[in-house]
């Protein structure tokens, strides 16, 4: 999980390999808030499969890539 | 993952918060007064569950993510200390963990060039970069360190 420069840099390094999926900065940080804030509370609880993927589905991180199980 | 390894989960990510030393299995096994077998069977338990992440070849801690426990290519200022993680996502995790504004060092993956990323207020100061990540979310962990 990386961070590119411009579309320009990440089209090159992925050199003709099949795309992942690409967000901006913005999202990735709220993404990071949504999914790690709690992880060190005292009273931390594993999240389940179906918490994790409201988080993604909530920033609009949908489809077959996106799908944690 | 059943209230003992819970409890010994939150004791590593809580001693390593304080120290930023990743704790070792005696560490555990004499925070809770373990035979030494039985802490080390708990790191197992715990790195198969996602809750942290072992060495390929050693009974040692790498990952407690968002925090690398080893030196790696993303530097995290904040909450006062200076931190690792294990990849842009995890960058900002780390101020989301510790509920602290910081500042994410790092560098352009495919040229190389340093690049840097303030956070305030649970926002990025720069940006105009990119994240992508190249595998899957189902594939995510069947190789953590790569992914």
């Amino acid at each position: 999980m990386n961070l590119f420069r411009s579309e320009e840099h990440l089209q090159r390094w992925l050199a003709g390999r099949e795309p992942g999926a690409t967000t901006s900065v913005e999202t990735v940080c709220e993404l990071a808030h949504a999914w790690y804030a709690d992880r060190l509370d005292p009273d931390w609880r594993p999240h389940t499969l179906v918490q994790n993927q409201a988080i993604l589905n909530n920033l609009g991180l949908t489809g077959e890539f996106w799908q944690l199980g | 993952m059943d209230e003992l390894d819970l409890q010994i989960r939150n004791f590593l990510y809580r001693r390593f918060v304080e120290t930023g030393q990743a704790p070792r299995t005696d560490d555990a096994a004499a925070e809770f007064g373990l035979p030494g077998e039985e802490a080390e069977a708990a790191f197992h338990r715990l790195h198969d569950a996602h809750a942290l992440v072992l060495e390929r070849d050693a009974l040692e801690i790498r990952m407690l993510n968002p925090f690398s426990c080893v030196p790696s290519a993303w530097r995290v200022k904040a909450g006062g200390h200076k931190w690792y993680s294990n990849c842009a996502w995890d960058s900002f995790a780390v101020c989301a963990a510790l509920h602290s504004d910081g500042r994410i060092e790092s560098s352009c993956a495919d040229c190389g060039e340093p690049l840097a990323v303030d956070v305030r207020d649970q926002k990025p100061v720069q940006r105009d970069y990119l994240f992508h990540v190249l595998v899957p979310a189902r594939q995510w962990w069947d190789d953590i360190v790569f992914t």
